[in-house]
């Protein structure tokens, strides 16, 4: 019986010091998205993306000698369930970084809690300010709602002429920063150009036809429209059915293949966004990627996924560079990050804020696929 | 003034698909007084096996008709197997009970077509009709046209057949009704069918005006159209429709001349309010009749 006993001891003191030895072989990195609820296809598009890095990273050997591997966890869009996520990477997981894949209002609420555990968090897409001023550990490879909205105003006025805009957002954090920062550029930056309509819809609208009927009897040149996909894609429908013939306008929200599906193809064509994702780049990371998503998953990507997926690889160049696996170094090598081969543009590196300093690109949809329209790089518009 | 116009056909439009949801409520209501929420995951249903056949087919009215059959009898089942059961109990109980059943229809839906919002390419054999400045929509056309014919065939049903009179038998007192003669299972029965066949075709026609089937989408209908079927008057379907027409266009108007970003749905409840302060039997509701 004795003998047993210490033979079971054995086994189990050497089952430990294996799950330990296992355990160091891979460098761990976590990753929050929204893979159910109503921003699941935007979760999806995440985990395919981050896949696809987390492949071709461990296919060329790794990162300091070792695997990487990917903690994934499903926070709804919803900032309870990502709180109680982001305290399971830090204390159960133990990850060494983390990619914030979800919207604002959860990357919000878990950024506080990674820059406390010295946790290096890029966010990848979520436009909140407060995100980054959770402290000097926290990251952002997406843009500022306000810079966005001010390349946008750009677009409108310089590379499409418009004179008479009308502004139409949601009426959530996002939507009035954006409209903010475009007013703002239009205020300042230009004359001659009027804002004749503005107002927000509630988050939940569906039917757009009052907002989009006062429009029409306005006339603009150019309308600026705030809203994901599933906002967006009925505006444009519901416009063009109604005969509003005037420029659409949108942003980031609306980069997603599904917005073709829900606009239908003939309202969707022609609609120019400003987004961080340039389909049209010919450096081999961008095009090597987009093929590989579409022979994987049979459908094109969005500029959601190339976020987080730029996300991951900047944390693993950090790593890489840091040489360690410590917090406080992968932070330092984050924030030294200079002139980074991105997905979504060659990253100039990151202000003392944690915010991404890139050029915003501009993309327009012809024959049902965003394209190329052009691109805005003044530097008092990207740097935020 | 064809600002207002066109808003007005807007509001006409959300009003007139509200009453389609709403008068299969208000008529199953009549007839067994329990509050059908589960009607809006029948209505869910509909769009889906509607969506799920059209691009089987690419035949709309193939799709309606089999989504129209689906329904019906999923409503008859959800009679007989759910709602029968509990007729014993306090009205709560097949309440919380239809409640369950809304949930469990989102989930299931969920789960078999994924959480994704799906486009309904329809295109609509239908043109734009122009009025000088005004012009309306081949959506809004088609949304006219059908609640028009739905509404005229109700109408006939009910006030013109016989099925029409012993369904206002039943929905008086269903043991006399019984003793008369009429068999009362059956029309019960039957008023779930149409009741919920007009669901299926709200279903449809609410995934392709705004062109999204998701398995969310009977969450708001479930419990705006009680508020609806309060404000018209329990039991009133003449009264549910008109509610529901006048809930639509006020809160287009809303939306179209006051510039705070309103939430819509706000409004029934306020209506229901007022209604209860005002006229409790509803606008069309007769309270005597009910005792």
């Amino acid at each position: 019986m004795k003998v047993v006993k210490v033979l079971l001891s054995v086994l189990v003191v050497l089952a430990l010091f294996a799950g330990t030895a296992l355990a160091g072989e891979t460098i761990k990195i976590g990753v929050l998205a929204p893979l159910t609820g109503f921003a699941a296809a935007d979760g999806e598009s995440v985990l395919n993306s981050v896949n696809i890095a987390v492949d071709k990273i461990n296919a060329s050997g790794g990162v300091l000698g070792k695997k990487v591997e990917l903690v994934v966890y499903d926070d709804r869009a919803d900032a309870k369930e990502a709180v109680s996520l982001a305290h399971k990477l830090i204390g159960q997981d133990r990850v060494v970084a983390v990619v914030g894949g979800s919207y604002s209002m959860p990357t919000r609420a878990v950024a506080t809690f990674f820059q406390e555990a010295q946790i290096p968090f890029v966010a990848a897409y979520a436009v909140h300010p407060d995100i980054t001023k959770a402290g000097d550990f926290c990251f952002r490879n997406g843009f500022l709602a306000e810079v966005e909205g001010k390349a946008a105003a750009k677009v409108a006025t310089d590379m499409l002429g418009a004179k008479r805009i009308a502004v139409l957002y949601s009426d959530i954090d996002f939507g009035r920063t954006l409209s903010k920062g475009f007013k703002e550029y239009i205020d300042t930056k230009t004359t001659g150009v009027e804002i004749v309509y503005s107002k927000a819809y509630p988050f939940k609208e569906k039917d757009y036809k009052p907002y989009l009927s006062e429009i029409k009897e306005l006339n603009p040149d150019l309308i600026m429209v705030n809203g994901y996909y599933f906002q967006t894609g009925p505006i444009l429908k519901q416009a063009r059915e109604m005969g509003i013939e005037s420029i659409i306008l949108g942003e980031e929200g609306a980069d997603s293949p599904k917005l073709v599906e829900l606009a239908g193809p003939s309202a969707a064509e022609g609609f120019i966004i400003v987004t961080n994702l340039n389909r049209d780049d010919e450096r081999p990371v961008v095009q090597e990627f987009i093929k590989e998503y579409e022979g994987r998953y049979g459908i094109a990507p969005d500029m959601v996924g190339a976020s987080a997926y730029d996300a991951l690889t900047i944390i693993v160049d950090a790593i890489q560079r840091a040489g360690s696996t410590d917090g406080k170094a992968i932070r330092d090598a984050i924030a030294s990050t200079k002139d980074f081969d991105g997905l979504t543009g060659v990253i100039k590196g990151f202000n003392e804020i944690g915010e991404v300093v890139k050029p915003v690109q501009v993309q327009i949809i012809k024959f049902g696929k965003y394209r190329y329209f052009g691109v805005v790089d003044d530097p008092d518009i990207i740097n935020p | 003034m064809d600002l207002f116009i066109e808003q007005l056909m807007n509001g006409l439009a959300i009003g007139a698909i509200y009453a389609l949801i709403t008068s299969g409520l208000s008529l199953i209501y009549g007839i067994l007084r329990i509050l059908h929420v589960a009607h809006a995951g029948i209505y869910t249903i509909g769009a889906y096996v509607g969506l799920g056949v059209y691009s089987m087919t690419g035949n709309l009215l193939f799709a309606i008709l089999a989504s129209m059959a689906v329904c019906s009898i999923l409503g008859i089942l959800v009679e007989r197997i759910v709602y029968s059961p509990l007729l014993k109990f306090p009205p709560y109980v097949p309440l919380i009970a239809s409640i369950a059943l809304l949930l469990g229809i989102e989930e299931v839906m969920r789960l078999i077509a994924g959480p994704q919002i799906h486009g309904f390419p329809v295109s609509l054999p239908l043109a734009t009709i122009r009025v000088g400045n005004i012009s309306l929509s081949s959506a809004l056309v088609m949304v006219y046209i059908v609640s028009i014919v739905i509404f005229f065939v109700l109408w006939i049903i009910t006030s013109k057949t016989d099925l029409g009179l012993a369904m206002r038998a039943v929905s008086q007192d269903m043991s006399i009704a019984s003793a008369m003669g009429i068999n009362s299972r059956q029309i019960v029965s039957l008023t779930f069918a149409i009741g919920s066949s007009i669901a299926a075709i709200a279903g449809i026609l609410v995934g392709i005006y705004f062109n999204q089937v998701y398995p969310t989408m009977g969450a708001v209908p479930a419990y705006k159209t009680l508020a609806l079927i309060v404000v018209g008057g329990l039991g009133s379907v003449p009264g549910a429709i008109l509610a529901s027409l006048l809930l639509g266009i006020a809160e287009t108007l809303l939306i179209g001349y006051a510039n705070i970003p309103f939430p819509r749905d706000a409004l029934a409840f306020v209506a229901m309010i007022l209604v209860l302060m005002i006229r409790p039997e509803g606008l069309l509701g007769n309270i005597k009749k009910k005792i």
